[in-house]
């Protein structure tokens, strides 16, 4: 974090601060908020503790997002095509299975 | 395969997204039986993956149609194409990228080249995340529901969209990021940024009857 060397965490500006934010994210792995270097600053402007706080719950459940809920399917006339190119490859020789739902 | 500019055979592992792939019972023995040209072991992977491999072209493309239409070519690829997979990262995360990098050219074939599509990443004033920093009756702290953000995330201009889709969602890092979307690492970082900002934005409007769960304020 050399480009913060020059910083002074504890008397930097809400706009510092704002400037800053997305090296903060991307180097603190995603958790500003437990930065030691910026408690003191954190506790004395709670608009960005709010910020900081709001924009981690959001990381934190895109996380979730990963996994698909079981209503995310597509529909079955995507497999019928694929059978039906794969059909074509294999010179129509082979009819492909009805795929397990999992 | 060569899948816009990018082999798709095997690379090294990536650990952004390798940690989140771990490895499907069954799976190993279908790939095998796959590369032989099994028709049961076929339809197994497409069953064990098309919902992710979907989901992820409907958050990348946010339209139905071309949604199916890409997990359609991305197993088509995959079917074709299965005798390069080596196993020495997972294989999800292969056809993550497969996925991803399709999906990507599918857009440059749109009309998005390698200059526009950086054009695409700064989405327009209007649709830029408003700079209400430091106001203190907005700041609203607590918890995200899942349903609000996946429809929130929908309604993120394109841009935006994709790089937290990749990077929040996916796992994968800002420098892959950069070099898929041919975009610097600072312009990543910076576009997630804003996603977020955005998204934290579009998740406080109150919308009672369509979001009743957006950012819920919790008691500290």
């Amino acid at each position: 974090m050399t480009e913060f060397q020059s910083l002074d965490f504890d008397k930097m500006t809400p706009a510092d601060f704002e400037q800053y934010l997305p090296e903060f994210f991307s180097n603190g792995d995603g958790h500003v908020s437990n930065d030691p270097r910026l408690q003191t600053f954190l506790r004395n402007n709670p608009d960005c503790a709010a910020l900081v706080r709001d924009l981690e719950a959001i990381a934190d459940q895109a996380r979730s997002l990963f996994e698909p809920t079981e209503d995310q399917d597509p529909s079955d006339a995507v497999w019928s095509n694929i059978q039906n190119k794969l059909k074509q490859d294999l010179g129509g020789e082979d009819e492909l299975p009805i795929p397990q739902t999992v | 395969m060569d899948v816009q500019g990018q082999q798709m055979t095997q690379s090294a592992p990536t650990p952004g997204v390798f940690k989140r792939n771990p490895p499907i019972a069954g799976e190993a023995e279908a790939i095998e039986a796959a590369k032989n040209g099994d028709a049961e072991a076929f339809s197994k992977l497409y069953a064990l993956h098309k919902r992710r491999v979907y989901t992820l072209c409907l958050r990348m493309l946010g339209n139905v149609s071309e949604a199916e239409d890409m997990t359609q070519e991305a197993f088509l690829h995959l079917f074709r194409k299965i005798g390069s997979f080596r196993g020495e990262s997972a294989f999800s995360t292969w056809l993550h990228r497969l996925t991803v990098n399709l999906v990507l050219m599918h857009l440059r074939k749109k009309g998005l080249n390698l200059v526009s599509l950086e054009e695409t990443i700064n989405p327009s004033e209007e649709d830029a995340p408003k700079r209400d920093f430091g106001s203190r009756d907005l700041a609203l702290t607590g918890s995200v529901d899942r349903v609000a953000l996946e429809r929130a995330v929908a309604s993120l201009p394109p841009g935006y969209r994709m790089v937290f889709v990749l990077h929040d969602v996916e796992g994968f890092e800002h420098n892959e990021i950069a070099t898929m979307l041919e975009c610097s690492t600072g312009n990543s970082k910076s576009q997630l940024h804003k996603a977020r900002l955005k998204l934290r934005e579009l998740l406080r409007q109150p919308d009672p009857i369509a979001q009743p769960n957006g950012l819920k304020e919790v008691a500290v």
